[in-house]
């Protein structure tokens, strides 16, 4: 049986970026289109398109450090947006069978992370206002990230002697302190750290060079320095 | 006095709306006799945040002390949060 295969226009409807996005895609290979024999249209397989829309990890990270364009389904300009979008989460994870009573955590750590990111760079974003946020709760993952300005610059307002990212991301998620003082906050990291040690959540979690893996049975929260730099925070959580 | 937390939404995250939730309760606060508990209620709310609920819980606290009573919640989140202010706030709230 032949493959159904989508128009250009109806690709850049479904995955929510515009055709020169798409023609472009194919140019540089991150999303390779058909051409008919003889033809110069471009179509797409919709299998192909249901594989690419599921990297949302790629998407986030492409966007932090390169200002790659994503679908916009997974975009939220205001905190609004990422209320709305996060209840919609919460409604498929209260059916999903076994997280009955799970769900009203892993919201939490989602809603925490995010309201951090427009908390933190509420009019002070660098660029792009927002962040990436996209879910497969059948899979489980979830994954956000933000170009905003990274947990280092934005603890350093409030404690000046932080200089590596390794210490500014160890401190948001061990210490009372907010980045937003003379405010008395910041008490959402140390829960979502809190959360994830003890129920069967994973976390990645990125800011600058600093990275946290909190994965598996025996986790022990560490902040280990990778290699890459990344701009603003991203996160990827699994459950 | 007793109010259903749920009236404010069923997912409670943001400081925003956390602020905003304290600000639209003052009017109901001043009705509060100096003799009379406030009795917060958690059934219905589905997630609560810390960061919504240091802005609404903490400062009720602050003001309120012994006579804010928080009624039981099998919420895992409500559980988690109300833990955490704790210790932020080093001080206890009182349950019944």
């Amino acid at each position: 049986m032949e493959e159904k295969l989508i128009k250009i226009s109806d690709a850049a409807e479904i995955l929510g970026v515009s055709v020169d996005t798409l023609r472009r895609w194919d140019e540089n290979g991150k999303l390779t289109a058909i051409k008919k024999e003889g033809g110069t249209h471009r179509y797409y397989r919709e299998k192909d398109i249901e594989i690419f829309a599921s990297d949302l990890f790629k998407f986030a990270s492409d966007w932090i450090n390169q200002g790659e364009e994503f679908p916009s389904t997974f975009y939220c300009p205001t905190s609004a947006v990422f209320q709305a979008r996060l209840v919609k989460m919460e409604r498929l994870l209260m059916e999903k069978p076994g997280f009955e009573k799970l769900y009203s955590l892993i919201v939490l750590v989602a809603g925490e992370i995010g309201d951090n990111s427009f908390a933190h760079n509420l009019g002070k974003w660098p660029d792009t206002q927002g962040i990436f946020f996209g879910y497969d709760v059948k899979k489980g993952v979830i994954v956000l990230a933000d170009r905003g300005l990274g947990i280092l610059e934005t603890l350093r307002r409030v404690r000046a002697d932080l200089s590596t990212h390794v210490k500014a991301v160890e401190v948001a998620f061990t210490e009372f302190l907010s980045g937003r003082a003379p405010e008395k906050r910041g008490n959402g990291l140390k829960l979502v750290r809190e959360v994830v040690l003890a129920q069967p959540i994973d976390l990645f979690f990125t800011s600058g060079d600093a990275e946290i893996y909190l994965k598996g049975a025996n986790k022990s929260f560490r902040v280990t320095r990778g290699p890459n730099v990344v701009r603003g925070c991203m996160a990827k959580i699994n459950f | 006095m007793k109010v259903k937390l749920e009236k404010f939404g069923t997912t409670l995250l943001s400081r925003e709306l956390g602020s905003e939730a304290f600000k639209a309760f003052q009017p109901t606060l001043l009705e509060l006799s100096p003799s009379d508990e406030l009795e917060i209620d958690f059934s219905g709310v589905l997630t609560l945040s810390p960061s919504w609920a240091d802005e609404f819980l903490s400062p009720l606290l602050e003001r309120l002390g012994e006579r804010l009573v928080l009624l039981p919640s099998d919420n895992l989140s409500v559980q988690a949060t109300l833990k955490i202010l704790q210790e932020a706030n080093k001080r206890p709230f009182k349950f019944r």
